[in-house]
This record gives structure tokens, C-alpha cells and sequence, in this order.
């Protein structure tokens, strides 16, 4: 009952933080300094209870004219207001940065690098992060002075695009666990989620058509070697250059042939079958992107109206899955 | 190969490597104990052991890794103990039965911790606990103990909120000691003038004085013994102005006026109108009075007025009793007005004479005659004198140990034994005054008092109780006669210490010195307990006995002192170090062509030009001006202010009153 009134009191805080505080709903760029107007704080439901003792112990006192028993009731309630100030203390003048986010692909998690560092001399202890959104936070990081500390957010993804993480808060209930005081902070930097590869995507067109998974070329023409992958048949295999590496390597490699008469593959949006929906042939091509690059065939992207000629290495391909991303967004820039 | 074995480890250091949330355990075990250990002067033995018998048990619980006992095994034990309870005190309710409740709860709670929640119960009942112990105690070691034990409270606490690397405990008693030393100035004014009311809110089972001792409403010879040994303090006095002679410090308590044989008992009066006078000098004084069950009111002879006592109503006898609506259980302070020097009832007929002749019926069959006898004399303030010389002229003696009394007390004492203290002499010279036809009656209080050089204040204690008597002479009035100073007057003018000859301590008779009555036994002894006497009064003027009263009193002198030059003084420094700060901080604070190129930086990061942290203006500059994607006009617009900052910035500064108006312009452009 008192633990749901807190949470409604905290949730009308959390609102009222918003409409009142200009900076509140805004995203912070750059290093962020949590500084003294950044900081809520609020006594935590020990402090609440530790309350009721101070309201028992002056009762008492009262009742029972302990002169001592006033001593007592006026140092507990010293020692928690030195505790609330301790524990603005712990939190306040921490700086947050956000650290590098790499893409990821939709279905896995992001991560979040959120850098505390501690330029002050004083030791924080218990610094709690996550996302405003969780009930209980599951990152807790201790900062020595002049050092940093990195907490790592995850964010599960779904769709492809840009995602911008959700509102970080930091608290803290250090020292003495009475009160609790927290601060949001809305990262500005935001992560780019490739789409989904296709699981069991037909074979690249190699030939230069679509859908043409049979045209891993004729025997005839060996390319070069690639390392084995599983579904290589025994012909496919590079035996000559497998002995050659040695039989302790225990490595297999395969021939690759050059199909199609040596023209270049290219991954054409509008080529795939027209029963795929856009999402699915999003995903298709970036399984294709992925293959293509993992056998180091250059490969042209056509996506509507962009280009991309053949090319390979990551900064092709994170362009062009980049391209994939984004695709159709309206803040594809 | 053998390996180097490693040096057995001591205890110390063993403790050091537990792990940490055993090492927390036993913390709190150690803190818990500290708050529970003074309770064991006042809780049944069986309480005590129960207690440190379970708190041993989970330090081994601890140590060893096991499991906490599960609750079938602990709700037999608590049933039991609630049934101890029951059985020691005869009650579940009230103060003392509550305490040792509280006790038992606290030390199986431990037994019962499994999430952080409970290590806050454990701790908030500790603070309760150590309240409780004011009941008993409230003396300055208990305010030492009290600290110490919040200390290691904080430390506790502190210690579970760890959640990664934890300080070694030297280093988390550090910061608990932080934290207290931050707290007690704020305790100290809250202290000072949180508002005081007298208590309490309701009424609660047991106050304080329930059990303790005090003079009491009757008397039976024989029975003030053990009162007169002990030496707790009934009250302190300081006199505005010079102390009277020990002789003349009777401070008057209950008057007992009807004898049933054996037993002296108060009088019931109907209130009348006194014929009083006083003369001599007035002597001022405040009583500090220590809480007791009684409702007496302790003033010198005579009182002027009834004094007034705060949250008491109080009442004045016939007989010159002064007592309070209830029992002041309370520390009280007042001040009242004597007379050494007064008349009492000075007329020629007492209107109530018959009831301070009443004598009972059968008992003392020789004194009643001799009684008698004594109406030969015509004169009564001659039979008065007639008793006194017998007491000072026969083998009377004074002893705090007489021997036991009969029936017929008064016979036994003056035909017999001859050896009693006040409650005898009193009890028998009244007696014999009332058979002789002269209104008498026993007076009960304290008689003396121990100045305290170092402060100056009076301490009057439990071994001040006398008792001494009031004959009515017509023309005279009330007359106070002491029958023990007869018998023993250093008793009267040098307090109890001196007129009795007590075994020395132990029976060793090289520590006669240390007699604590014997004040000049030891000088620097005396000395140091002068000290000590003076430092308890102080705490409990101060500490114990802060009332609504005296805090007006302080607050009072406060104002006084602040709204004088003083205060202006400190407005004004403070008003200073306002301005100063304010100066200084604005001396930190953004410079606004500061603010604008932040803007500018701002600004072109949004165009794809972040700058870097250590990243200054002239270099920033050199990379915008690289930058392909800028439209020319904004870059030169940039590259402009950056010039223009930088000089700024790292020139000696230069008053161009329109440097902030141009980089606004430049930093419109900047698109």
C-alpha cells in the first residue's frame, strides 16, 4: 500500500520533472555534468521508516522527559540529513559521455557505453544505471576519484533503422541507504540496426540474376580458395592446397569458382521476386551483402535509387548495409 | 617439494579475510551488543544469558557458514521467553516488561535476517533500544555509551551498502565518524531550541520514578535505616546570595501527627487560615528536584509562598506541607523564598490543640508517666527543656544500627536500649510531650545539604532524611525542637558523616579515608568528587532537565545578545561573504563571448563538425576550413569568429565594446 503510494508520488515527480525542468525532455550531447539541478532526491521507504523511529523516539522522549532521549532523536535526525547531503554528494558532479555504439543487426541487442567519469575527489560508491524505464536497475558501478567507469546498457532490437536509446537514470542510496537520489540523462547518440539477415537465404546470384542459386559456376573455373563452410561438397574441396597447409592444421579449404563469366555480382533490390515484401528483401540482400563479404567477391548494391558500384571490405559493406538500414526511412541522412 | 607453510594466522587477521558479508554480520552483532549490554543491569539474569547465549550462537551461525535455524525451532523459544516474561514481571504490559520484550525481539531478529530489509529493522530497533535505556540511566557515561553506539550503528548501515568494493573498516569507522561529527552541531542547536513541551502527551505505563525511592508519608521507628545510607541526591539548591548555616537548613517535608503505637502517620487537615510571620533576612534559592514517586515539595523553613512548579499544581497544608497534585516524576526546578527566622500559629489558644495531644491507648505505660509527671512543671516550654536535658544527660547515643524495638517502642528506647537515630528521638520526644500536655508533632524532610565549591551548589541526598519535632507554645507558636542534636548535635551541623562512627570499608582500616561520607578524610578525594558532583549537576541543569522554562531562559538571553551590535556585526559579515562568494562565482561562471562560441561550436557539430575535447580554436578552425560540405559563406563566417575568439581569448584582453555584437552576427550567418 505505502510502497504503491511511493511509486505514484515518484511517477508524479518523474512528470512534473519533465514539464518543469527545460532540459529535461531534451537530448544531451556531448559530456554531460549532473549538476546540482540535475539531482532529485527523495527519502527511500527505509528513510521513510526511519522517520517513524524519529517520530517514536521525540514521543518517547516527550512522554518520558528523557532529556538524553532528546539527544538522541536530535543526532539520528542530524546523522540523516548529513546522510541526505552525502547522498546528493555521491551522485552529483559525476560526468556521463557516451562511449562508441557499434550497429548491430535487428534481433540483437545494442549496447549502450555509458562512460561515469569522476573527476572530484571524492569516492562514489553504489552508482546505480540503467534505462527510466526498468523497475529495478541492474547495473551498479562504484567511481574512484579521477577515475572513469563504463556501464553498459543493452537495448533488445526488433526493427531495422535508427534506434535512440531510451532515458537513462542514475541514483544512488549511498551511504546509509535513507535516501535515494537520482538524475535522468537522455544520450544523443543513437544506433544504427542493419535488418535482419535472411535465415536460409537462396545461394548468391552469381550469375548476375536473381534467384539462380544452381550458378555456383561451372568446375571449370577456380577463382581461388576460400576457407570451408559447411554444405561444401567433397568435389568442392581444395585438396592440393590442403595438403599443402599440412595435416596438423586440421584447416579445410574449398575451391571458389567464378561463375557467370566473370561479371560482377550485383544485388539489385528490384531483381529479387516480386512476392518478397520490402522488409524481406531488405533481408535478403543483407544476408547476400554478408556472404558476398565473407567470400571477398565485390559486389554492386542497386537500392532504388542508390548505387553502390562493386567493391568489398567493411567500409563497403557498412555502407551499403547502412543504405540497407535505412532504406525508406525519412531520416535516412 | 615441500611448500613454505604459511604462518598461522592470527585471529585479527582471519577476521579480516572473511568474507564480506560475514565480516557485515558480525558487525552488526557487534553494534547490537553494545546497545543490548547495558540493559543487562536491569533485566532478569535469565534474560541476559538467553541473550548473549543467542547472539553467540549466530556469530557462530556466521562463522561457520550454516544455516539460520528454520522457524519451528525459534517460535517454541520465543513462545518460552514470552512465558518468562510473563512469569519474571507478572505482566506483558507496561515499561519494564516491555523493554525486556524489545530486548528479546532485537536479539532473535538477528537469528531471523534474510533480506537487506531486516538489517534496517535490526538498526531502528537499536536507536528504540537505546532509548529505552534512559529509563534506567541517563548519566553522562550513558550520553559516552550512547555515542558509541550510534557510531557503530552508522558504520553497520554503512557497511551494507557496499556494492562493489568495500573500504577496509578503519575506513568505514572513519566515515561513520564523519557523519557524526557533521550531525552533532545540528543535534546541538535542534537541541537547543526545538520547542519544548512538558510531558507527557498521555499517560504511560511505568514512568520514571515508578519503584524509586523517597521520603515516606509515615514513619515507624526503625525503619529510615537503609534510607540514611544512601547517597543519591533528593535534590540541588543554589542560593541567589549566601548559603545559611548548616543548622539552620531544614528542609521541611511531610508532618506526621497521629500515633497509632507504632506507626507515625500524616494528619488529615481541613484548610484554614495560618497566622504567620516572618522576619530576617529572605534567603532565595532554586530547587532542582530529582524525580521520585513522592509528591512532596522540599523547601527550607519556612517558605513565604508556595513555590510555583512547572507542570504541577501545587498545594500548600496547614501544616506548612507543600505537596503536588501527583507524584513528580519528573526533574523539576523552582525557586522559592524562606525565612530562617518566623513565627507560626503565635497565639495564645491553638484552635486544633486536641489533635497534637493525642496519644494512643495502652502503649508506652512508663513514658506515658513520666509524661505526666512533667505537668509539675508549670511552665511548658520547661518540660520542654526537661526532655532535652534528659536525652543530652542519660546514656543516650546516636547509631544508625539500633537494635530492634517491641511494642512499646518509645519505653523500649528511652527505659532500654537508649540507642536510635532521628526517627527514635523524634518519635519519642514528642511522645513525651504530648502525655506532658504540650502540642507536638513530627516533622519529616531533609536537614543540611553539601556545598559544592566548584559550582556552589547545594546537594541535599537520601541520607539527609531527618526527622525532628514541633512543640506549640502559647505565645510562641510552632516551635521546631531537634531531640537528635540533643543527643548528637554534630549531626545537625555537620551532616550524618561526622556523628556516626562506621566500620571502614571492607574492615580494613587503612581505607577509613575513603570513607564517602567523611569529606575532609581526603583532600584531593573530596576534590575529585566535588568535580564529579559538579559535572553531573551541570548535566542534568543542562542536558537532563532542559524544561520549556529554562530553554525561554536561553533563547531569551540569545535574542538579548543577538540583537544587539552583535548582530549587525554578523549581518554584516555575512552579507559580505555573500557578495564575495557571489563575486567569485560570477568570476567562474561563463563569460558570454564564452557562451556564444559554445553556441558556434554547438552549432557547427550539428553540420558534422564535432569539436573535440582538447580540441582549441585555432585548430578547430583549421579543420573547418577543410571542411568540403560547408557552404562558403558559413565557413567564412565561422572561420571569422574563430579569429576573432581566438585573439580574444588568448590576447590581453582588449575593450572592443562590439566583440560580442559581431560574433552574433558572424554566428547568424553560420547555417
Amino acid at each position: 500500500m505505502a510502497g504503491a503510494r511511493i511509486g505514484q508520488l515518484r511517477g508524479w515527480i518523474r512528470r512534473a520533472s519533465g514539464a518543469w525542468l527545460p532540459r529535461a525532455g531534451r537530448l544531451d550531447s556531448g559530456e554531460v555534468l549532473i549538476s546540482q539541478r540535475r539531482v532529485f532526491i527523495l527519502p527511500s521507504k527505509a528513510g521513510l521508516g526511519f522517520a517513524l523511529l524519529l517520530l517514536v523516539l521525540l514521543i518517547g522522549s516527550i512522554n518520558y522527559g528523557l532529556g538524553l532521549g532528546f539527544g538522541l532523536t536530535f543526532l539520528a535526525l542530524s546523522c540523516a540529513l548529513v546522510d541526505m547531503v552525502a547522498t546528493y554528494r555521491n551522485l552529483a558532479h559525476l560526468r556521463l559521455q557516451q562511449g562508441r555504439v557499434a550497429p548491430v543487426f535487428a534481433g540483437e541487442e545494442v549496447r549502450f557505453e555509458l562512460q561515469v567519469a569522476n573527476r572530484t575527489g571524492l569516492a562514489r560508491y553504489g552508482v546505480w544505471a540503467d534505462f527510466s524505464d526498468v523497475a529495478e536497475p541492474r547495473h551498479v558501478t562504484d567511481v574512484a576519484p579521477g577515475a572513469e567507469a563504463t556501464v553498459v546498457l543493452t537495448v533488445p532490437t526488433v526493427t531495422r533503422g535508427w534506434l535512440t536509446p531510451p532515458r537513462v537514470t542514475l541514483s544512488t542510496s549511498f551511504p546509509l541507504g535513507l535516501f535515494r537520489a537520482w538524475s535522468h540523462w537522455r544520450p544523443a547518440a543513437r544506433a544504427l540496426v542493419y535488418p535482419r539477415p535472411e535465415d536460409g537465404a537462396p545461394a548468391l546470384p552469381l550469375s548476375g540474376g536473381a534467384g539462380n542459386s544452381l550458378a555456383l559456376g561451372g568446375n571449370d573455373d577456380v577463382a581461388g580458395v576460400r576457407n570451408y563452410q559447411p554444405g561444401d561438397t567433397l568435389r568442392q574441396l581444395a585438396w592440393r592446397q590442403i595438403a599443402r597447409l599440412g595435416a596438423d592444421s586440421g584447416q579445410l579449404l574449398s575451391k571458389q569458382f567464378e561463375g557467370g563469366g566473370g561479371a560482377d555480382l550485383l544485388l539489385d533490390y528490384a531483381a529479387l521476386p516480386m512476392q518478397l515484401d520490402s522488409e524481406q528483401r531488405l533481408a535478403r540482400l543483407t544476408r547476400w551483402v554478408l556472404d558476398a563479404e565473407s567470400r571477398a567477391l565485390p559486389y554492386a548494391l542497386r537500392l532504388g535509387g542508390v548505387r553502390f558500384d562493386a567493391a568489398s571490405g567493411p567500409a563497403h559493406q557498412a555502407a551499403c548495409l547502412r543504405a540497407l538500414a535505412l532504406y525508406g526511412m525519412p531520416e535516412a541522412a | 617439494m615441500t611448500a613454505a607453510k604459511p604462518p598461522a594466522p592470527g585471529a585479527l587477521s582471519r577476521l579480516a579475510r572473511l568474507p564480506r558479508d560475514k565480516a557485515d554480520t558480525l558487525l552488526l552483532l557487534a553494534s547490537a551488543l553494545l546497545v543490548l549490554a547495558p540493559h543487562a543491569l536491569h533485566l532478569p539474569l535469565w534474560v541476559s544469558l538467553l541473550c548473549g547465549a543467542t547472539l553467540a550462537w549466530r556469530a557462530a551461525i556466521t562463522l561457520r557458514g550454516k544455516r539460520m535455524p528454520r522457524a519451528i525451532v525459534l517460535l517454541p523459544i520465543a513462545v518460552a521467553a514470552m512465558a518468562g516474561i510473563q512469569f519474571s514481571y507478572d505482566t506483558l504490559l507496561g515499561k519494564d516488561a516491555g523493554v525486556a520484550m524489545l530486548v528479546l525481539l532485537v536479539t532473535f531478529k538477528m537469528l531471523e535476517m534474510h533480506a537487506r530489509r531486516d538489517l534496517f529493522v535490526v538498526v531502528f530497533l537499536c536507536f528504540f533500544l537505546a532509548l529505552t535505556n534512559f529509563f534506567y540511566t541517563q548519566g553522562i557515561g550513558t550520553a559516552l555509551l550512547m555515542l558509541v553506539s550510534i557510531w557503530m550503528l552508522l558504520a553497520t548501515q554503512l557497511s551494507f551498502q557496499f556494492t562493489g568494493s568495500v573500504p577496509p573498516l578503519r575506513a568505514r569507522l572513519g566515515m561513520a565518524a564523519r557523519t557524526l561529527a557533521f550531525a552533532a552541531p545540528v543535534a546541538i542547536v535542534m537541541f537547543v531550541v526545538f520547542p519544548r513541551i512538558h510531558g507527557p502527551l498521555w499517560s504511560m505505563p511505568g514512568g520514571p520514578g515508578a519503584g524509586m525511592t523517597g521520603l515516606s508519608d509515615d514513619m515507624a521507628p526503625g525503619q529510615m535505616s537503609s534510607l540514611a545510607l544512601s547517597e543519591e541526591p533528593v535534590f540541588r539548591v543554589q542560593f541567589f546570595g549566601p548559603a545559611p548555616d548548616k543548622a539552620d537548613l531544614y528542609w521541611r517535608g511531610p508532618v506526621l501527627g497521629a500515633f497509632d503505637g507504632l506507626t507515625w502517620t500524616r494528619v488529615p487537615e481541613q484548610a484554614r487560615k495560618l497566622h504567620m510571620s516572618v522576619g530576617a533576612p529572605a534567603l532565595d534559592y532554586e530547587v532542582t528536584l530529582e524525580p521520585s514517586s513522592s509528591r512532596w515539595v522540599f523547601a527550607l523553613e519556612l517558605p513565604r509562598a508556595r513555590p510555583d512548579v512547572p507542570g504541577y499544581r501545587v498545594r500548600e497544608t496547614p501544616s506548612l506541607e507543600l505537596a503536588a497534585d501527583k507524584p513528580l516524576a519528573t526533574r523539576v526546578r523552582y525557586r522559592a523564598t524562606s525565612h530562617t527566622a518566623y513565627t507560626l500559629e503565635r497565639g495564645a489558644v491553638l484552635p486544633d490543640a486536641e489533635r497534637w495531644l493525642l496519644l494512643p491507648y495502652g502503649f508506652n505505660p512508663r513514658a506515658l508517666a513520666e509524661g505526666r509527671a512533667l505537668r509539675g512543671l508549670s511552665a511548658p516550654a520547661q518540660r520542654v527543656q526537661a526532655v532535652l536535658d534528659k536525652f543530652a544527660g542519660e546514656r543516650f547515643s546516636y547509631t544508625l544500627e539500633p537494635p530492634r524495638l517491641g511494642r512499646d517502642t518509645v519505653d523500649e528506647f528511652v527505659y532500654g536500649t537508649q540507642a536510635g537515630f532521628c526517627e527514635h528521638y523524634a518519635s519519642a520526644f514528642v511522645f513525651l510531650m504530648r502525655a506532658a500536655g504540650v502540642p507536638a508533632r513530627v516533622v519529616t524532610g531533609y536537614q543540611g545539604g553539601e556545598i559544592n565549591p566548584l559550582d556552589g551548589f547545594m546537594t541535599v541526598r537520601q541520607s539527609d532524611a531527618h526527622a525532628w519535632a514541633e512543640v506549640w507554645l502559647a505565645g510562641l507558636g510552632w516551635i521546631r525542637i531537634d531531640p537528635t542534636a540533643a543527643v548528637a548535635p554534630e549531626r545537625v551541623q555537620r551532616g550524618l558523616g561526622a556523628s556516626v562512627s562506621r566500620p571502614p570499608p571492607f574492615g580494613i582500616e587503612a581505607l577509613r579515608g575513603v570513607n564517602p561520607f567523611s569529606a575532609g578524610g581526603n583532600a584531593w578525594l573530596a576534590q575529585l568528587r566535588n568535580g564529579v558532583n559538579a559535572m553531573n549537576n551541570g548535566w542534568n541543569q543542562w542536558v537532563l532537565n532542559y524544561t520549556p522554562e529554562r530553554q525561554r531562559g536561553v533563547l531569551q538571553g540569545l535574542l538579548q545578545n543577538l540583537f544587539g551590535w552583535q548582530l549587525a556585526v554578523v549581518l554584516m559579515a555575512t552579507a559580505g561573504v555573500w557578495l564575495l562568494s557571489k563575486f567569485l562565482r560570477a568570476r567562474r561562471g561563463i563569460h558570454p563571448v564564452d557562451a556564444l562560441y559554445s553556441t558556434l561550436c554547438k552549432r557547427l557539430g550539428q553540420l558534422g563538425l564535432v569539436r573535440a575535447q582538447d580540441e582549441g580554436p585555432s585548430a578547430y578552425a583549421a579543420r573547418v576550413g577543410g571542411a568540403p560540405h560547408l557552404a562558403p559563406q558559413s565557413r567564412a563566417a565561422a572561420l571569422e569568429f574563430l579569429r576573432r575568439y581566438s585573439s580574444w581569448r588568448y590576447a590581453p584582453p582588449s575593450a572592443d565594446p562590439r566583440l560580442t555584437a559581431t560574433l552574433k552576427s558572424l554566428l547568424s550567418q553560420v547555417r
